[in-house]
């Protein structure tokens, strides 16, 4: 099988040895149970395949939450030398810049009233699920400045927000490389209607509350509290980023052999960076990440806008946005290197100037959300992080079961009441969607992160419970 | 092996792996388009089909042509709210393709599908017939 040969070489470190010349060395995070649960599906073996890329530096990475995928596993993280080694659209995925936001309130669970009304409230605002459409519908000129500019384009062009809010996201809500012309026409016609949109499969948007603080003091930088209502979200760029990705696997696949490129795997289809086409996907794939982050936005502003109609004076605050489906440029061993994290999250260390100036000392906040009706994570980047994972982290539990299954072993309605016995609110347009993401399907969250902090990668800040859901 | 083109959708850990089997490829490029249409919404079978959309379609090689296909038919669904289930491939080799395909409203929401992947696709082809398979991001 291609998944022997992995050696435990730390407690939750597993390496693969005597990698041969052809192949980059592979390195996975997880403990027992959890290399168990990867050795089950194919991800041992497509992140082999991706340690065969063209210019990969040190380590291919297998996150503790990896699973299969197509093409890189998700939970796969794996960096290439600049300027020549390549760039995998593959190595993003469809969703690009998925990503999670998280909001805080200033109010405690006892002064939110009735969780149901306001679940009721969100579902009736955010447009959820497949081809639902935004009540934001752009002009080009519109569009394209959202795809030059993200976040702040629909905060300054269209009051969606606060300045301030740029401060806590991600690279400031916008990749300075984006070039809208590099994304196709169909592209933004499959995004034109869609700011603002949740999307479906395991998208969604919780209510939560603070249920235990790891780190006081790193809770408090934060502004996070026992006890306080949060609101996750959690989508991407829709279908925008989704056709950009088409585009670009087909024509990457169509020029490989000019390349002189062989992959194991089409899906990892792929060209130099340096080269017309890998500069032009690196520029349409910022542009969908900026959309992304412009997306999350404008969900924001509605949010705020629910909070407000229901809890006079309240103004959530973000805290901060990360994306987990995203390449970017960075430094790491003194060499300048394409990072690609697919289903992975950056996870600085304190001292990083792309962080926020509040957030400077602590480290980056690394948002982990769980499976519906389990808890998410907020942790924060360590020094150790770079060295030991390319700066990045797992992005959330990780699906441990198919679709199909989950629904043979679970009923969505069932579901629906043990969720709701444990006190929490679900909005899902059908049981049987309900059932695909059941908390079953997925590995044990806590697992996952504790692995993380044992790992060195990122230390737990603070837990959150989920009590209402709007499923996407 | 294949009477009548039928599909069945495989395990795969987080997305969707289709099979089709079919007595010719023109059937195997039909039925995956049918799966895809039952698997991303419930046709309102009451509702009028909406008028013929001509698809010409180039790829490298088959199975580039099939994923082509159907991120076409996904395009094409996102974009004007419709389910494609009346499909009519006209003429298809291993490099082209040219159909009419008819798209209908919706009665419910199932899966959003995001793409046909590249990812293990294969069309295979045997003296009784073709079978393929392809995974979708969903």
């Amino acid at each position: 099988m291609a998944n022997q040969g992995f050696e435990r070489v730390g407690p939750v470190t597993y390496e693969l040895r005597g990698s041969p010349q052809d192949r980059a060395p592979a390195r996975v995070f997880a403990d027992e149970v959890l290399f168990e649960k990867i050795r089950g599906d194919q991800s041992i073996e497509q992140l082999l395949n991706v340690a065969t890329l063209p210019g990969i530096v040190g380590h291919v990475l297998g996150m503790p939450d990896m699973h299969e995928g197509y093409g890189f596993p998700v939970g796969g993280v794996a960096a290439t030398a600049l300027p020549d080694g390549v760039i995998s659209p593959g190595g993003i995925g469809f969703d690009i810049n998925c990503g999670v936001r998280l909001l805080a309130s200033r109010c405690k669970r006892a002064e939110l009233g009735d969780v149901t009304r306001l679940v009721d409230e969100l579902m009736r605002t955010i447009p959820a699920g497949f081809g639902r459409h935004g009540r934001l519908e752009l002009t080009l000129p519109q569009l394209n400045d959202v795809l030059a500019r993200g976040a702040r384009a629909v905060i300054e062009e269209h009051g969606l927000g606060r300045l301030d809010d740029l401060e806590r996201i991600e690279d400031g809500g916008c990749l300075a490389e984006a070039a809208p012309a590099e994304v196709s026409d169909r592209a933004k016609e499959r995004g034109r209607d869609q700011l603002g949109t949740l999307g479906g499969g395991n998208h969604f948007l919780e209510v939560q509350v603070v249920d235990a603080i790891y780190d006081a003091g790193a809770a408090a930088v934060l502004g996070l509290f026992e006890g306080q209502v949060t609101v996750l979200l959690h989508t991407g760029s829709r279908g925008l980023g989704h056709q950009v990705c088409t585009d670009y696997v087909r024509r990457m696949d169509e020029t490989l052999g000019r390349h002189h490129i062989q992959l194991p795997d089409r899906q990892l289809a792929c060209a130099p960076f340096s080269s017309a086409e890998g500069r032009a996907y690196f520029g349409a794939m910022c542009a969908a990440a900026n959309f992304a982050w412009a997306n999350r936005q404008v969900l924001t502003h509605r949010v705020r806008q629910v909070f407000r109609g229901l809890l006079a004076g309240e103004d959530l605050r973000l805290v901060y946005d990360v994306a987990h489906n995203i390449a970017k440029i960075e430094v790491h061993g003194g060499r300048k290197v394409c990072v690609h994290r697919k289903g992975a999250t950056r996870a600085f260390g304190p001292g990083e100037r792309d962080l926020p100036v509040a957030y400077r000392a602590l480290g980056q906040p690394v948002l982990i959300p769980g499976s519906m009706g389990t808890a998410s994570f907020v942790l924060v980047g360590s020094d150790a992080a770079r060295d030991i994972a390319l700066a990045s982290a797992c992005h959330g539990a990780g699906r441990a079961m198919s679709r199909a299954e989950a629904k043979r072993r679970m009923q969505g309605a069932t579901l629906r009441r043990e969720l709701e016995q444990r006190g929490i609110v679900v909005c899902c347009p059908s049981n049987a969607e309900l059932a695909e993401e059941a908390p079953a399907a997925y590995k044990d969250v806590e697992r996952v992160v504790d692995v993380v902090e044992r790992a060195g990668i990122a230390r737990k800040v603070a837990r959150l419970r989920p009590i209402g859901v709007l499923k996407g | 092996m294949p009477g009548t083109p039928h599909h069945t959708f495989e395990e795969h850990v987080s997305e969707v792996r289709l099979r089709i089997e079919a007595r010719s490829l023109r059937e195997v490029f039909e039925e995956a388009g049918r799966a895809l249409a039952a698997l991303s919404a419930e046709a309102d079978t009451e509702a009028t089909l909406g008028v013929g959309e001509r698809i010409e379609l180039d790829a490298r090689d088959r199975e580039a042509l099939l994923v082509a296909w159907l991120n076409e038919l996904i395009f094409c669904s996102e974009t004007r709210k419709l389910i494609y289930d009346a499909l009519c491939v006209e003429h298809v080799d291993d490099r082209s393709l040219v159909a009419m395909v008819r798209g209908r409203t919706p009665s419910a929401v199932r899966t959003a599908v995001k793409a046909a992947t590249m990812h293990d696709v294969r069309i295979e082809e045997s003296p009784e017939g073709f079978t393929a398979t392809v995974v979708l991001d969903v």
